[in-house]
């Protein structure tokens, strides 16, 4: 064999092994391809999923956590806990447990934590998405008892305490830190910007030892690459692939990701101020051809904007079905009765909010033109979206139908309810008595009786103000490597528990 | 040649001025961060606290002097993201962008001469024919799709590269092969276009008839004339891969500028695009002196004019 035929399988050889010698997973390490890369790692920041799937019960843990299948709450850190009147509430914690860093977890640290957390030096999503309009102080009894104390009665405060994340006194207070330690399984080890997370086993772990030592987590928002990461074993599971890449059923699994898409109807302006054209614009849209073609076909129609694992979901409600005849039935009465319904309603859409939304309100205004609705189409980037979505809405703004997604995994539907529905939500085209009492009541009850007014307060708007257009539960697909057995589920939209991955085949 | 570089310096650094208050101004016009920080829901009082830290709450000018302020102490400001100041954030991811260029474009370079030169020496003959349908074919494809092909190619079909990330000199292979694509592609054109009309010009055809040797021919009379137009398209290349790079950081997920910018823009992070572009401009200012110095050694005229 001549030199130069030698050097050339010598090339091809280290072509064809080294890159993969690589990309070689080992049997306890696993590697995660998130959509996006994290900007902070601040245990106060938790429920934004880039951060949260990442640290949440790896790296830092709550007092409580959701028990997102019974609508539920389960021990974590605390042991137990009980409402000892209506505004304070004592929980026990965990003995005998400890953070990464050596310092001892206690009533002081759960006391810092929510200091930190709700200190407005700080934007901590903690405080401004759950604890903002909470007033809520904690005081240590003893060393493994707490006392909350919240200025009106908070029937669910163990819920919200699922959201706050215990972190160790060591971490600095009025500034976010990148370096989180908590009481979780994993310790942080590093993170290096634009490229990576790792994270490792934390051996003196309170509970039990989780099979999987090291995982390192990588971004790619390209999702037809984090898709070919998965499968060509560089990644052992991808976080929200888009549907078309979604190919594989062995692979790929879907799961609700607490979204929920709808068309806010501006009921207070013409033509949309009138019941009857508010009911025609939802049987006006054909949902169900949208399943299976450009939404994936997993998605469930929506009448509300809480999904089933939301405490307050109300089951009984019927989808609106697809009934172009009797749109035009209603609008023909309605303009009998003077309402002007050949007024333009401005359909707002924003591109990106979910896969395919371009297509879908394009679809949804034709379907809305063939029953005599005049729609204009504006897809808006985020800021420009965001002030048509927000109040104080502008003045002598025309009708208009804001395609929105919400989501709420916090498992309680106040997070949506006061929000979107109440007088005074940052988001309510309504301003509707009834709803606010509703809605008040309903946030001052547990239990029962709370599910309860929160199922009326739902069927109201839907039955009877037909307030809004309600689309779809929306669904994510998680691609999950052959090494993994792994089933997603609607937690998944926030966290990732490393201790819940069982892996098949180690090598 | 020093005066010469002196004015060119001062007209780049005007034009540098210009853009950092372009960006400035143009970057608060696109809404408010607060909107896109903070929850949809969070209240009136939250929103104050978040523009009093950043210092949104000052009318625009006041921002705009403490901005100016702070360029002349190189303090670009803090990232609203990141939480740390925002050079930091910038020249943490500049180094990837420049190696992404600085490994491109020799590469580029030295195909487009060789290629263009000789496609140019027998318009119309086959190779022409070849390497005028490739390059017109590298110069139109879209980045972005090429990137994916590639990675789909020869990532999960052959398996011979991984599909994205950095860690070895492997992972750069796809990248780099993908952003020299259409500037080769550009380029070459413009190589082989310059060097047919040097080629078909009257001291060609002198020292033809005197009998220099072809390759003499090709490689001093006529390429050192076809250069100029050739470094001028180069050099806008070179600044262009910061665009070429924004995808091909975002598919194959390298930690760059380009991937940067794009994301600070849709998350409204002033400071880190105002530190950004400013970077990315110097950058594009030291190209262009040395592309100023590289004409002067080229053609005389330049240099005694």
């Amino acid at each position: 064999m001549n030199a130069f035929r030698k050097s050339l399988l010598g090339l091809s050889t280290a072509l064809f092994l080294s890159p993969l010698a690589a990309m070689a997973q080992s049997g306890d390490a696993v590697t995660i391809v998130l959509p996006g890369g994290p900007d902070r790692l601040d245990p106060c920041e938790t429920p934004r999923s880039v951060i949260g799937r990442i640290i949440k019960q790896n790296v830092v843990e709550t007092l409580v956590e959701l028990d997102y299948a019974k609508q539920t709450t389960i021990p974590r850190l605390a042991e137990s806990w009980e409402q000892t009147s209506p505004t304070t509430w004592r929980f026990n914690l965990r003995k005998g447990v400890q953070f990464h860093d050596g310092t001892p977890f206690d009533a002081a640290s759960v006391v810092y934590s929510l200091e930190r957390t709700l200190d407005p030096k700080l934007t901590c999503i903690t405080r401004t998405k759950y604890f903002g309009g909470v007033d809520i102080t904690a005081k240590a009894i003893d060393e493994n008892t707490v006392e909350f104390t919240t200025k009106t009665p908070m029937p669910i405060l163990p819920t919200l305490l699922a959201q706050l994340a215990i972190a160790s006194t060591k971490t600095p207070k009025g500034e976010y830190t990148a370096e989180p330690i908590g009481t979780g399984p994993y310790d942080f080890v590093s993170w290096t910007q634009g490229e990576n997370v790792k994270i490792k086993r934390f051996d003196g772990y309170w509970g039990e030892k989780p099979k999987i030592v090291d995982a390192t987590y990588v971004w790619r928002s390209e999702s037809s690459v984090a898709a070919a990461m998965v499968e060509t074993g560089e990644a052992d599971l991808a976080f929200s692939i888009a549907p078309q890449d979604a190919t594989n059923p062995e692979t790929d699994k879907v799961y609700p990701n607490s979204d929920s898409a709808m068309f806010r109807l501006s009921a207070d302006i013409a033509p949309l101020n009138d019941v009857r054209v508010r009911e025609a614009f939802n049987l006006a849209i054909d949902r169900k051809a949208f399943l299976g073609s450009i939404i994936s076909d997993k998605a469930e129609l929506a009448t509300q904007q809480v999904g089933p694992s939301v405490l307050g979901h109300n089951s009984k409600l019927v989808p609106w079905p697809y009934d172009p005849e009797q749109a035009k039935a209603l609008l023909a009465e309605a303009k009998a009765a003077g309402i002007p319904v050949d007024t333009e309603i401005r359909m707002i859409g924003r591109p990106g909010m979910f896969a395919n939304s371009n297509e879908f309100v394009e679809a949804a205004a034709e379907m809305l033109r063939a029953v005599g609705f005049k729609i204009k189409l504006d897809n808006l980037e985020m800021t420009q979206w965001l002030e048509a979505a927000n109040k104080p809405f502008a003045a002598g703004r025309q009708a208009n139908a804001l395609l929105t997604m919400h989501d709420n995994n916090s498992g309680d539907a106040q997070f949506t309810a006061f929000f979107k529905y109440h007088s005074d939500g940052r988001q309510s085209e309504i301003h509707d008595a009834k709803v606010d009492k509703l809605i008040t009541d309903a946030g001052m009850a547990s239990g029962e009786e709370r599910a309860k007014l929160y199922q009326e307060t739902f069927r109201y708007i839907y039955e009877d103000l037909v307030a809004d257009a309600p689309l779809f539960h929306m669904v994510n697909y998680m691609r999950v490597g052959k090494r993994l057995d792994f089933t997603p589920t609607i937690a998944n939209a926030v966290e990732l528990q490393l201790a819940k991955l069982v892996v098949k085949q180690p090598s | 040649m020093g005066n010469f570089i002196y004015k060119r310096s001062l007209q780049s650094l005007l034009s540098l001025a210009l853009l950092i208050v372009l960006v400035f101004f143009l970057a608060r016009l696109t809404g408010s961060p607060a909107d896109l920080y903070l929850p949809l829901d969070a209240t009136e009082e939250m929103r104050d606290q978040f523009n009093q830290r950043f210092g949104f709450d000052d009318p625009v000018y006041v921002q705009f002097f403490r901005f100016l302020g702070g360029l002349l102490q190189f303090d670009l400001g803090e990232s609203i993201q990141y939480s740390k100041p925002a050079v930091e954030v910038v020249l943490q991811a500049f180094p990837t962008t420049l190696m992404l260029a600085a490994i491109t474009m020799p590469i580029v370079i030295v195909v487009a001469i060789v290629t263009g030169s000789l496609a140019a020496f027998r318009p119309g003959g086959l190779f022409d024919r070849i390497a005028s349908l490739i390059s017109l074919i590298g110069a139109s494809t879209p980045n972005f799709w090429v990137a994916i092909v590639g990675v789909i190619v020869f990532a999960v079909w052959l398996r011979v590269l991984p599909t994205s990330g950095t860690g070895t000199p492997w992972h750069w292979v796809l990248p780099i092969a993908v952003l020299c694509l259409r500037p080769t592609g550009v380029l070459v054109q413009v190589v082989r276009s310059s060097m047919i009309t040097a080629l078909s010009s009257a001291y060609v055809k002198t020292a033809r008839a005197k009998g220099v040797r072809a390759r003499a021919i090709v490689f001093v009379h006529a390429l050192r004339n076809a250069l100029l137009p050739v470094i001028t398209v180069a050099s806008d290349q070179a600044a262009g891969i910061v665009n070429g790079a924004v995808i091909v950081e975002t598919v194959f997920g390298f930690p760059g500028i380009g991937k940067l910018m794009i994301d600070s823009v849709l998350l409204r992070d002033f400071a880190v695009i105002q530190a950004a572009v400013l970077v990315t401009a110097l950058a594009v200012f030291i190209i262009n002196i040395v592309v100023d110095i590289t004409y002067a050694l080229v053609d005389p005229r330049i240099r005694h004019s």
